[in-house]
């Protein structure tokens, strides 16, 4: 930043410091902070005012600060007035550092849309929903491309006594829902509608927003496939009936698609559908996989193409069992390891590929090395020659599994839930594929 | 997305018969084949009988080549310093036995324009005659399903990539036949590859009297293919394995390799500190290895 730049912030820290510092030697810190440091001037000024001894950050409050309607907040704002309605309020206890600090949080609304906000020093606030209130000095951050409010120790909240505001209906996706097959369901997608079976059902009271509920989940299968739901309220669901679900929505959870039915979800009874996937297995090609980014309890089979590092003997956390690197856990530090036996493969069925991590139980299954005698060998001739034996062990092994799978940007894996190694009737799926060449030519 | 390459089934004939190659357009995107039913390959599983092995190279520094027959060709292996998992296997494996290999194509244009496709495994190990037969079988079948899907799209006149999509095929499967299609500027050989299927089915069915109509005889294939390792030894991916290699070599007590010694080998390598530098980026990058602390790095 030239020089003749720095004026309007020079004249605004001497407002802060008066008389603490000469010009010429603050003109030669934020100088210093600025063009040697690279330091941003927001944090410069700071920096400065704290190193000189000022005191009150409330004056700190460069310029006037703008009023905004919450549809037009960019997420950048850093000193904003918003007048608004609290939709939700939640009063919460956080831990910073270790230490215990009550914060407000919630949502607010006006007529042209809602944002969540915090309020990170309440002291003894107390937000009523459905009351309008101005907030002050706020500053946004966007979160997953959505903009928040924050309140922080130069915010205030005031009440806005007399001042109404409507909150429009609640905006629904331009989009109408898409008709869809299970199977077909993808991360990412928004409103669907499917027909299917409820195979299962379960109630679970949760604390939502503060709030105790009761949810219902369960699994729902059609002739394609099958996906976990989740009803936000009671309607009235039964294992075996067979349903219709508009406007449900598709949230996923690590890459696995799960389907949900909020308050805008319409449920009817249609007749009963029964040829419903099996769901003890849903089978899937690794390009199938690919495509769908994630699912429960899929079934895939291939050939153990690969292992990787991290299988054999490992260490795992006593307290949270996570594997442990070097002797300690990324969490608790030096712990004295439980060992364990794993695998850590690729699985590849022509398809596509897949990593696969298969626990103690399988990897004795698949290998026929148990964890004990590959502590034994580990203590003859080293843990790296255990790693080398269930390699030669596991590769090349046509194995099925069964287990969830997510994605991430090195593709899908899957955590193996159960494996069996595949043995299939050669020579009648060879006279299956001569019949059909045959027939073609 | 980085997800790992599909390793595709194919028989020699039709490895073999390929000639187009897709080089990567950035340093460090796979290069792949396309071979004329239209897999678009980068990676490859492969299984027969090893048939040949010698060791081109030294004692301490073996460079293997070998032969890998399957029903209607063979393969042609090599496998170098940047596989030591497979040069290690290779070593110990008995000449003739049944073997199965995981690795990177390779292809290499003679003087006058006649291109080679070789395989470098990263795993080859022996295998029973079953697990031979089970992957005859299925590569057989996936022979079948490019045969006939290309057959389809011949069938349907302009097609474009987004109308086989459509018509249910995958994006890859979808890209490969259009782009053999497109580019071999003739219509692939469907009696070199009905005769591997029929030879395949012969293996798998000795008692049914498998008979396709063609005859035995298949020997398009080259003799001998020299491929000149270390011609770019130090091209990047070659220098990526080496340094993980020594990573994990260097890697006494599990703390991870001291730099100063990962640097003074990989000088020894004739992997200059600039590129190993950038190496080692990458690999962070790709999340293979990490820096425990400044000084060492390790592999994750």
């Amino acid at each position: 930043m030239e020089i003749e730049e720095l004026t309007p912030h020079i004249e605004e820290i001497q407002r802060v410091l008066g008389d603490k510092i000469d010009e010429e030697q603050l003109r030669a810190e934020l100088d210093k902070y600025l063009n040697e440091y690279h330091v941003n001037i927001d944090a410069a000024k700071r920096s400065i005012i704290r190193k000189y001894g000022g005191s009150d950050t409330s004056t700190f409050v460069t310029g006037n600060s703008l009023v905004k309607k919450i549809a037009d907040l960019s997420g950048t704002e850093q000193n904003v007035d918003i007048t608004a309605k609290v939709v939700f309020v939640d009063n919460k206890e956080i831990t910073v550092k270790g230490l215990p600090k009550k914060i407000i949080s919630g949502i607010i609304g006006d007529e042209t849309g809602t944002v969540s906000f915090t309020v990170w020093e309440p002291g003894s606030m107390v937000l009523t929903k459905g009351s309008v209130y101005v907030f002050r000095n706020c500053y946004c951050k966007l979160w997953n491309d959505k903009a928040q409010v924050h309140i922080g120790n130069r915010g205030k909240v005031e009440a806005a006594e007399g001042v109404k505001i409507e909150l429009p209906e609640r905006q629904i996706t331009a989009a109408s829902p898409t008709e869809i097959k299970i199977g077909n369901i993808k991360d990412g997608m928004g409103s669907v509608t499917v027909t299917g079976k409820v195979m299962s059902i379960e109630s679970k009271e949760i604390v939502a927003r503060g709030e105790p509920k009761t949810v219902f989940s369960g699994i729902i299968a059609d002739d394609t496939g099958k996906i976990q739901f989740s009803a936000w309220s009671d309607f009235g669901i039964k294992e075996g009936e067979s349903l219709c679900i508009a406007n449900a929505y598709i949230r996923s959870w690590k890459g696995i698609p799960q389907l949900n039915m909020g308050d805008r979800c319409e449920i009817s009874r249609v007749d009963a559908i029964d040829n419903v996937v099996d769901t003890s297995e849903n089978r899937k090609t690794v390009d199938e996989i690919s495509r769908i980014g994630g699912g429960l309890d899929i079934t895939l089979e291939g050939l153990i193409v690969d292992v990787r590092q991290g299988s054999g003997i490992i260490r795992r956390c006593p307290q949270c069992n996570r594997s442990m690197l070097n002797g300690a856990c990324t969490t608790h530090g030096m712990v004295e390891g439980i060992m364990d036996l794993r695998l850590k493969v690729v699985i590849d069925d022509g398809t596509g590929a897949i990593g696969a991590i298969i626990n103690r139980a399988d990897t004795e299954k698949l290998t026929g090395v148990t964890l004990q005698a590959a502590q034994g060998l580990a203590a003859v001739k080293g843990e790296a020659v255990v790693g080398r034996e269930i390699t030669s062990k596991a590769l090349m092994k046509r194995v099925r599994v069964t287990g969830n799978v997510m994605s991430d940007d090195y593709g899908p894996s899957i955590i193996v839930k159960s494996i069996e190694k595949v043995e299939f009737d050669l020579e009648a799926e060879a006279s299956k594929l001569l019949d059909e060449v045959e027939a073609a030519i | 997305m980085n997800a790992r390459e599909t390793a595709w089934r194919v028989f020699a004939t039709e490895l073999n018969s390929t000639t187009l190659e897709i080089k990567a357009a950035e340093e460090k995107a796979p290069s792949y084949i396309v071979t004329p039913l239209g897999a678009k390959i980068n990676r490859v599983l492969i299984a027969g009988v090893m048939t040949e092995k010698e060791n081109i190279g030294s004692e301490e520094e073996p460079m293997w080549k070998a032969r890998i027959q399957d029903v209607s060709g063979s393969f042609y292996i090599n496998v170098g310093k940047f596989q030591p998992e497979a040069s290690a296997a290779i070593a110990d494996i008995e000449i003739p036995s049944f073997v199965a290999a995981v690795g990177r194509v390779r292809t290499y244009t003679t003087d006058d324009q006649r291109v080679f496709v070789s395989v470098r495994p990263e795993h080859i190990i022996p295998i029973s005659e079953t697990v031979r037969n089970e992957w005859i079988l299925e590569t057989a079948k996936s022979t079948w399903k490019r045969l006939t899907d290309t057959k389809k799209v011949l069938g349907m006149g302009d097609a474009t990539e987004q109308d086989l999509v459509k018509a249910g095929m995958s994006p890859t499967e979808a890209f490969g036949i259009t782009y053999a299609l497109d580019n071999y500027g003739q219509m692939p050989d469907s009696a070199l590859y009905l005769k591997t299927i029929q030879a395949a089915l012969r293996m798998l069915l000795p008692d049914r009297d498998v008979d396709l109509g063609f005859p035995e005889d298949l020997s398009d294939e080259p003799d001998e293919i020299e491929l000149p390792e270390g011609s770019n030894a130090n091209n990047s991916a070659q220098m990526e394995d080496l340094i993980l290699n020594l990573l994990e070599e260097l890697d006494t007590d599990g703390k991870g390799a001291p730099r100063e010694e990962l640097e003074r080998r990989a000088e020894s390598e004739g992997i200059s500190s600039i590129e190993l530098e950038e190496v080692t980026n990458i690999l962070m990058d790709k999340g293979l290895v990490y820096e425990p602390n400044l000084r060492y790095l390790k592999r994750i």
